[in-house]
C-alpha cells in the first residue's frame, strides 16, 4: 500500500519544474551558493569536494540528482548543526556542487572521470573455461546411441530438448553372472530412477540367481552449478563410477581378468571382502552440462549386496543422486579446464577482465597445457584420422587451422593458416606441431580478448557472433552463429535479436542468468549458519534447500512464458519441500517424520503471512540476518542497492552492533534505531532502516512472526525516496510494489544486468541506452528474458548507424 | 624454436651417467662384488617381478649348494655378466593359504606373505578372495627408510609397471600399502616421468610457442585506443617473464643425473613393450642416482598376463602358453624366448646400475649398494605351484654371499623378507606377514 498517490506525484513533479527556475539562484540571505559550500562545507569535503583528512575522507561525488541532495544537505547537513542550511540555502548550494564536482558530467567535464567506452577485456575465468569446453566439444562426435535393443519398450517419460526420448533415471541392465563372466546373461532391463538398493541377501528380480549378479547402469548426469561434485557410493559389492570420460567401448563382457585396458574411473571398489564402504571420488564440473555417467555393479558370493549413489554439488548436502538430475540420454565427455584461477576483478561491481596478471597469465599457460594433453590423447576422434591414414599430416593441419578458426571466432588469415599448418608441422612429429598448435591457439590474444574488432566502426557479423556467445553463454558461437555470420545473416536488427531470442534456449543462457542471479542476490559463499540453540532445526540441509527452493524460484519465474520481473518481487508463495514445510509451511501441512522425499518442491501459499516474493524468501532474509538475531541493516543495505536501486557510501564510522550493549526489554527495532541516531548516520540510514523495519515480520530465519520480546512488531515507516516522494512502508509488498513504479529501481535493474552480460557501462555504448533499455522493459510487460535478448542484440550491434542496421 | 627430429626408434638418449665422460670409478670391481663395507653408503632395493611362473629347468643351475660354482643356464645368459653378484634361492616356498586362486594368493601374496581377505574376485579354481590383508616387504622397507632423516627421500618409494592392464585386484597388484591398500603401478612412462621431472617438457613445449604469442600481442597493440593499450602491454610483459620463468627453471632443474628423454607420445600399447620397459628402467635407474627414492619395483605385466611378445616372434599369449604340458617342444621353447627376454631386461638395469659409481664419492658402483630381487607369483605355470618360486638375487645391496645357488629345502618366503630387511637396516622386524611361517627367523644368507 502506497501513501502516495498518482495525482500527488504529478504534483511533485510539477513542483519540480517550477524550482527549476530558483536552482541558479542565490541563498535565501543572498549569500552565495559558493559561500555557503565554503562556509559549511569546505572544512570537511575541501574546497572542491576532494575530501579533508581525518574528516570526510573521500572524494564527494554520486549519482544523486539536485533534488535528492537538496534533502538530505537540509536534513543532516552540516553534521554538526544540521538546521544551519536548510531550505533555498540548501537548495544552491546542493546545486553548486551538483555543477561543480557531484555529477557525473561535471566529473566529465574536469577530468576526475573517463569518458565511459566500451573496454578490451579478456576473457573472465567462467568464459575461458567455457569457451574451452566448446572448443573441444565442436570436434566432439554425438555420443552413440549405447541404448540396448529392448529400451524402446521401456516407458520413457520425458522429451529431451534436442527431441531425443529419454526417461528420467539411468538404464539398468541386470544380469546372471557366471563365475568370472559379470554379465554372462542378460535378464532385465530397466530405467531405476536413483540408485539405492538394499537386495538383502535375495536379488533385484525373480529371474536372477542371488548369489552371482552384475549391474551395469548408465545415461548422462545433469549439473547445476559449477564447481567441485563429490560423488559417494555405498556398497558392500563390487562398484565402480566413470563419471564424464569418453564413450563407452562396446564391450560384451565384463571379467575379473579381462585385460583390455579401459577408461580412468572415478571410483573404483571392484574387488570388496563383503562389508559395507563409502568409497568417493572428486570431479570439476561446469554446471547446466550433461555428463555421460556408467555403474558397474557386481555380487559374487558375498552374504548380502546393496548400492547406494550419491552426491554432493556445491552449496548442497549429500543426497542420493535421483531422477533430476539423471537421464537415460547418453552424453559425451566434455572437456574441463579445473585449473585454478585468481578471481577475475569486481571492483566495479561485476565479473571482468580487465587484468593480466602473473597468476592469471600461468594458469592461462597450465590450462593450455591440459588441452594439449586433451587434444593429443583424443587426436584419432577429434581430428577424425586414423593413425595410420597416409594423408596424416594433411588432415592434422587441416584439423590444426579448423581448431583455430573456431577458437578465433573467424576465418583465418593467410599468415595465419601458414604459419599453423604448414611453419609449426615442420622439422618435428606431428605430434607435437598439433600440441604446439593447441598451445599457441590458447595462448592467443585471438583467442583470450573478447573482441578485438576496432572501437567506432561498424562490427562484421563475426564480431557479432562473438558478442552475442558471449553476452549470453560465457562462450563461443556455436556453429549457427558462424554460419550465419558467413552468409552475411547477422545484419539486419531483426535478425541479430533472432538469434539472440534463440541462444536463450540454450542451457548456457540458463547457467549465465543462473549466475546474474547468485550475483544480483549476493548468494556466492555465504555462511547462513544460526545459533544452534535459537534455532535447532536450521541445520545445513534446511540451508541447502532453501538455496534451492530460491533457485527453483528464480528459475520458475524467469523461464515461465510471461518471465515477469512482477512476479520475482510479488509473489506471494514459497517453493518449499517437505523438509521446508516443516519449518515455512502452515501448521496444516506438517509432514509426519520419515518422509523422505526432499526433492520435490511445490508452490505453498500461507495465508497467515505476507510473502513477496525474493524480497521475503528465507533463505535471503537468514543470509542477511545475524546468527541470532535479525539484522534491518543488512536487509535495508541489500534492499536499498539492489531492489530499489540507490547508491550508497561506506558508513562514515564504524559501529559493531553488539546485542548486549541494548537493554534486554527493546526490540531489534529499537537497538537499530537508538544505534543509528547519529547524524553522521543518519544521511544512510534514514533510507535503509525503513526498508529494513518493513522486513521485521520475518525472524533471523525468515519465518513469520508478529511479536518480539512480548512487543507486538512493528514493520511500518516513512520512507523517502530518491524522487522525493514521502510513503507509508507497511511491509515487503509496499517495497516490490514501489520498486516496479519506480523508474531509478527499474533503471538500477537494468544496469546490473548489462553489467552482467556485457561485461561493460551501459553509457559506454549510448547515454540512452539505459533508458531505452528500461522503457521496453516497462512496455514488455517486465519480461525478463525478452530484456536479457535486447541487451545482447542491443551491446553486439554496437556502434550501429542511425537507422539500426549496421551497413555490412 | 625448431625441435629436432625425433626418430620413434631412437627417443633413448644415453641415460645422462655421460658415461663416456665420467672416469669409471670402481666399476669393474662391481662385477666382482663389493670391494668394501661402508656403513654410511645408502642401500637400495629393487623388486623385479615377472609373471606365470618359470621354465624350472632351464632356471635353476644344475647343481645347488655353496661348494658349485655358480653356473647360469642358457635361459639366463643375459645375466652371465654379472654372475659373480647373483644368488639363487631354490626351495623358497610361498605357504601363505585361504582364500584365492594361486595366481591371486601367488601374486597378492608374494611380497605380502599374509592371507588375502575373503572376497569377491573368483579366480580360475579355489574360494573367491579380496585384497591381501597386509603391508609388501618393500613398503615396510620404505616406511622404515622414511622415518629415518638419514634414509629419508623425496618419494620413498616408485611403482614402475610395463604393461600392466588399467585394472585393480588381486592378479594386478603385488605391493600393499597395508591391509586392503593396494599400491597401483604406473605404467606410463610419460606419467612417470611427470611425477618425477614434473612438466618440464610440456612447459619447453610451451615456451617455444610465446614468441609467437608476443608476437600477435604486439600486432594487435597497433590497433588498440591508448586506454587498452596498458591492459595489453600488461599481458606482453607476463607472456615474456613466463619464458624466462620456464628457462631459470629449466635451469635450476639440473640434476647430479639428467632425466632421461622420453617420448612423450609413445602410445601404452603391448607392440611397444621392449621400448617403455628400457624407458621406464632409464627413468628408475634416473630416479635412484638422483636419490629421489631407495625402494622400486618393477612390475612386467600381472599374474594371468596374456601379453603377446610378438617381438620374441610369440603370437601366443604368456599365461596361454605357461599352461601347455612339457611334451609341447614350441611352447617350451617360446617360454625360454620369453624368459630370456626378462632376464635380459634384469641384465640392462644391473649394467646400467654397473655403470654408475655411487653418488657421493662412496666408491663402488650402485650395483654395489643396490639389492635387485627377481620374483615370480609361481614356481612353474603349468603346474600353478606355489613352491620353489624362481628368485634370482643380484647385486650387493644386502650384502649376501653372491656367486652361488642355494637350495634351501622348502622354507616359508616370509623368512627371506625377514632376511631381506635385516640386512638392509630394518634389524628390528622380527616377523613378517604370517607370524606362524615366520619360526626359525631371517634365514642366513651372509
Amino acid at each position: 500500500m502506497l501513501a502516495l498517490g498518482r495525482a500527488n506525484f504529478a504534483l511533485c513533479c510539477r513542483l519540480l519544474v517550477f524550482q527549476c527556475a530558483l536552482w541558479h539562484s542565490d541563498g535565501a540571505d543572498g549569500s552565495t551558493a559558493v559561500e555557503i559550500y565554503r562556509q559549511h562545507c569546505a572544512r570537511c569535503h575541501g574546497g572542491s569536494g576532494e575530501g579533508v583528512k581525518d574528516y570526510y575522507e573521500s572524494r564527494l561525488y554520486g549519482d544523486e540528482d539536485v533534488d535528492a541532495l537538496t534533502r538530505r544537505i537540509a536534513e543532516t547537513m552540516p553534521e554538526d548543526d544540521p538546521d544551519a542550511c536548510v531550505g533555498d540555502d540548501a537548495r544552491a548550494v546542493a546545486q553548486y556542487i551538483y555543477d561543480e564536482f557531484y555529477s557525473y558530467e561535471a566529473r566529465l567535464a574536469k577530468g576526475l572521470a573517463a569518458p565511459p567506452r566500451v573496454e578490451l577485456s579478456r576473457m573472465t575465468i567462467a568464459q575461458f573455461r567455457n569457451s574451452v569446453a566448446d572448443l573441444i566439444g565442436a570436434f566432439t562426435a554425438p555420443p552413440p546411441d549405447g541404448r540396448p535393443p529392448g529400451f524402446a519398450r521401456l516407458p520413457t517419460k520425458r522429451i529431451s530438448s534436442d527431441g531425443t526420448v529419454e526417461a528420467a533415471g539411468l538404464l539398468g541392465a541386470y544380469y546372471q553372472s557366471e563365475k568370472m563372466s559379470k554379465l554372462d546373461q542378460l535378464v532385465l532391463m530397466r530405467i531405476d530412477s536413483r540408485l539405492d538398493f538394499d537386495f538383502g541377501a535375495g536379488s533385484p528380480d525373480g529371474e536372477i540367481a542371488s548369489d552371482a549378479f552384475a549391474i551395469v547402469w548408465q545415461g548422462s548426469i545433469q549439473t547445476r552449478s559449477t564447481g567441485y561434485y563429490d560423488f559417494r557410493i555405498v556398497s558392500p559389492n563390487g562398484v565402480r563410477l566413470y563419471l564424464n570420460t569418453g564413450a563407452a567401448q562396446s564391450r560384451g563382457k565384463l571379467r575379473d581378468d579381462d585385460s583390455a585396458t579401459i577408461r580412468a574411473r572415478l571410483i573404483d571398489g571392484w574387488v570388496s571382502s563383503g562389508e559395507s564402504r563409502a568409497l568417493r571420488g572428486r570431479v570439476f564440473l561446469i554446471g547446466g552440462r550433461r555428463y555421460p555417467i556408467r555403474v558397474e555393479f557386481f555380487k559374487y558370493q558375498e552374504t548380502s549386496s546393496a548400492i547406494r549413489l550419491e552426491w554432493k554439488p556445491p552449496h548442497e548436502v549429500w543426497s542420493v543422486v535421483d531422477a533430476d538430475s539423471l537421464s537415460s540420454a547418453p552424453a559425451s565427455r566434455t572437456f574441463i579446464v579445473d585449473t585454478p584461477f585468481p578471481a577475475d576483478d569486481r571492483s566495479l561491481g561485476y565479473e571482468r577482465g580487465s587484468a593480466v596478471s602473473k597468476e592469471w597469465h600461468t594458469a592461462v599457460a597450465n590450462a593450455a597445457l591440459a588441452t594439449a594433453e586433451e587434444v593429443t590423447r583424443r587426436l584419432p576422434q577429434l581430428a577424425n584420422v586414423a593413425p595410420d591414414d597416409p594423408d596424416r599430416r594433411a588432415k592434422l593441419a587441416d584439423f590444426v587451422t579448423r581448431f583455430a578458426a573456431r577458437a578465433y571466432r573467424r576465418p583465418l588469415t593467410d599468415d595465419e593458416r601458414r604459419l599453423l599448418g604448414q611453419t609449426l608441422f615442420a622439422d618435428t612429429t606431428d605430434e607435437t606441431a598439433v600440441r604446439r598448435a593447441v598451445l599457441l591457439v590458447l595462448t592467443s590474444p585471438h583467442f583470450l580478448y573478447t573482441d578485438l574488432s576496432p572501437a567506432e566502426t561498424t562490427p562484421t557479423g563475426y564480431s557479432i557472433a562473438a558478442r552475442l556467445a558471449f553476452s549470453l553463454w560465457d562462450s563461443l558461437p556455436d556453429q549457427a552463429l558462424l554460419l550465419a555470420a558467413e552468409r552475411e545473416q547477422l545484419t539486419t536488427r531483426e535478425q541479430i535479436e533472432q538469434q539472440a531470442k534463440r541462444m536463450m534456449r540454450d542451457p548456457r543462457a540458463r547457467l549465465k542468468v543462473q549466475g546474474f542471479f547468485q550475483h544480483w542476490l549476493e548468494l556466492e559463499q555465504r555462511d547462513v549458519s544460526k545459533d544452534r540453540g535459537l534455532y535447532p532445526e536450521f541445520d545445513e540441509a534446511i540451508i541447502a534447500d532453501l538455496r534451492r527452493s530460491l533457485e527453483l524460484f528464480v528459475d520458475r519465474v524467469v523461464w515461465s512464458k510471461a518471465s515477469d520481473y512482477r512476479q520475482l518481487l510479488q509473489a506471494d508463495y514459497l517453493l518449499l519441500n517437505d523438509r521446508l514445510k516443516t519449518l515455512y509451511g502452515p501448521k496444516q501441512h506438517l509432514v509426519s517424520a520419515g518422509s523422505s522425499s526432499s526433492s520435490t518442491f511445490e508452490p505453498v501459499n500461507n495465508s497467515k503471512e505476507t510473502r513477496s516474493g525474493i524480497l521475503t524468501h528465507p533463505y535471503l532474509l537468514s543470509a542477511f540476518a545475524y546468527h541470532d538475531n535479525t539484522s534491518p541493516i543488512h536487509r535495508g543495505v541489500f534492499l536499498t542497492r539492489n531492489i530499489v536501486g540507490r547508491q550508497l557510501k561506506p558508513p562514515p564510522i564504524a559501529v559493531a552492533f553488539q546485542d548486549n550493549a541494548f537493554a534486554d526489554d527493546l526490540t531489534m527495532r529499537e537497538k537499530v534505531t537508538e544505534l543509528t541516531s547519529d547524524q553522521a548516520c543518519l544521511s544512510c540510514h534514514e533510507v535503509i532502516n525503513p526498508l529494513g523495519f518493513a522486513l521485521e515480520n520475518f525472524d533471523a530465519v525468515g519465518r513469520w512472526r508478529t511479536q518480539e520480546n512480548n512487543k507486538a512488531i512493528d514493520a511500518r515507516s516513512d520512507y523517502t525516496s530518491a524522487e522525493g516522494e514521502t510513503l507509508t512502508i507497511t511491509g515487503p509488498s509496499d517495497i516490490a510494489e514501489f520498486a516496479l513504479s519506480s523508474p531509478i529501481a527499474q533503471r538500477a535493474f537494468v544496469k546490473v544486468l548489462v553489467h552482467h552480460f556485457a561485461k561493460q557501462e551501459p553509457a559506454a555504448y549510448s547515454p540512452d541506452l539505459l533508458e531505452e533499455l528500461r522503457t521496453s522493459f516497462v512496455q514488455d510487460e517486465f519480461h525478463i528474458r525478452k530484456l536479457i535478448t535486447q541487451i545482447a542484440a542491443r551491446t553486439a550491434a554496437h556502434p550501429s548507424n542511425a537507422s539500426g542496421e549496421p551497413s555490412p | 624454436m625448431t625441435l629436432p627430429i625425433r626418430d620413434r626408434r631412437h627417443f633413448l638418449r644415453d641415460l645422462g651417467l655421460g658415461a663416456a665422460t665420467l672416469p669409471f670409478v670402481g666399476g669393474l670391481s662391481s662385477l666382482h662384488g663389493a670391494n668394501r663395507e661402508d656403513d654410511n653408503a645408502p642401500q637400495r632395493l629393487i623388486v623385479f617381478f615377472s609373471p606365470n611362473g618359470t621354465l624350472p629347468a632351464e632356471f635353476w643351475p644344475q647343481q645347488l649348494g655353496d661348494e658349485h660354482e655358480l653356473v647360469l643356464g642358457s635361459m639366463l645368459e643375459p645375466l652371465k655378466p654379472f654372475r659373480d653378484q647373483i644368488l639363487m634361492l631354490k626351495g623358497v616356498h610361498n605357504r601363505v593359504g585361504g582364500d584365492g586362486d594361486h595366481h591371486m594368493r601367488g601374486m597378492s601374496c608374494l611380497l605380502t606373505a599374509t592371507e588375502l581377505h575373503p572376497g569377491n574376485i573368483q579366480g580360475g579354481g579355489h574360494t573367491p578372495a579380496g585384497w591381501a590383508s597386509g603391508i609388501s616387504i618393500d613398503q615396510e622397507i620404505k616406511n622404515f627408510y622414511q622415518a629415518q632423516p638419514e634414509h629419508r627421500t623425496r618419494f620413498g618409494s616408485l611403482e614402475f609397471g610395463v604393461a600392466v592392464p588399467n585394472r585393480a585386484d588381486p592378479w594386478t597388484r603385488m605391493c600393499y600399502a597395508g591391509s586392503n591398500k593396494p599400491v597401483a603401478p604406473i605404467d606410463n612412462p610419460a606419467q612417470m616421468f611427470e611425477k618425477i621431472y614434473g612438466d618440464g617438457k610440456a612447459k619447453q613445449q610451451l615456451a617455444s610457442v610465446l614468441d609467437l604469442v608476443h608476437d600477435d600481442l604486439r600486432k594487435i597493440t597497433r590497433k588498440l585506443s591508448p586506454e587498452d593499450l596498458t591492459l595489453v602491454e600488461q599481458h606482453m610483459q607476463q607472456v615474456q617473464q613466463l619464458e624466462r620463468d620456464i628457462a631459470a627453471a629449466a635451469q635450476q632443474q639440473e640434476l647430479s643425473h639428467p632425466e632421461p628423454e622420453i617420448d612423450p607420445e609413445i602410445e601404452i600399447v603391448n607392440d611397444n613393450t621392449p621400448e617403455i620397459s628400457r624407458m621406464q628402467i632409464d627413468l628408475l635407474i634416473s630416479a635412484l642416482a638422483n636419490d629421489m627414492a631407495r625402494v622400486v619395483s618393477l612390475q612386467f605385466m600381472r599374474s594371468v598376463g596374456q601379453a603377446r611378445m610378438r617381438w620374441l616372434e610369440v603370437e601366443e599369449g604368456h599365461h596361454a602358453l605357461s599352461h601347455e604340458p612339457g611334451q609341447n617342444a614350441d611352447a617350451m621353447e617360446k617360454l625360454k624366448r620369453i624368459n630370456h627376454w626378462f632376464a635380459g631386461e634384469l641384465a640392462y638395469l644391473a649394467g646400467r646400475l654397473a655403470e654408475i659409481p655411487e653418488p657421493g664419492g662412496l666408491g663402488g658402483t650402485m650395483l654395489d649398494h643396490t639389492q635387485i630381487v627377481w620374483v615370480n607369483e609361481l614356481g612353474e605355470g603349468r603346474t600353478h605351484t606355489l613352491n620353489n618360486i624362481p628368485l634370482l638375487l643380484l647385486g650387493g645391496g644386502a650384502k649376501f654371499k653372491t656367486g652361488r645357488a642355494l637350495d634351501l629345502g622348502g622354507v616359508p618366503h616370509n623368512r627371506l623378507w625377514l632376511s631381506l630387511a635385516n640386512a638392509l637396516g630394518h634389524r628390528e622386524l622380527t616377523t613378517f606377514g604370517n607370524q606362524q611361517l615366520c619360526a626359525g627367523g631371517p634365514l642366513q644368507l651372509a
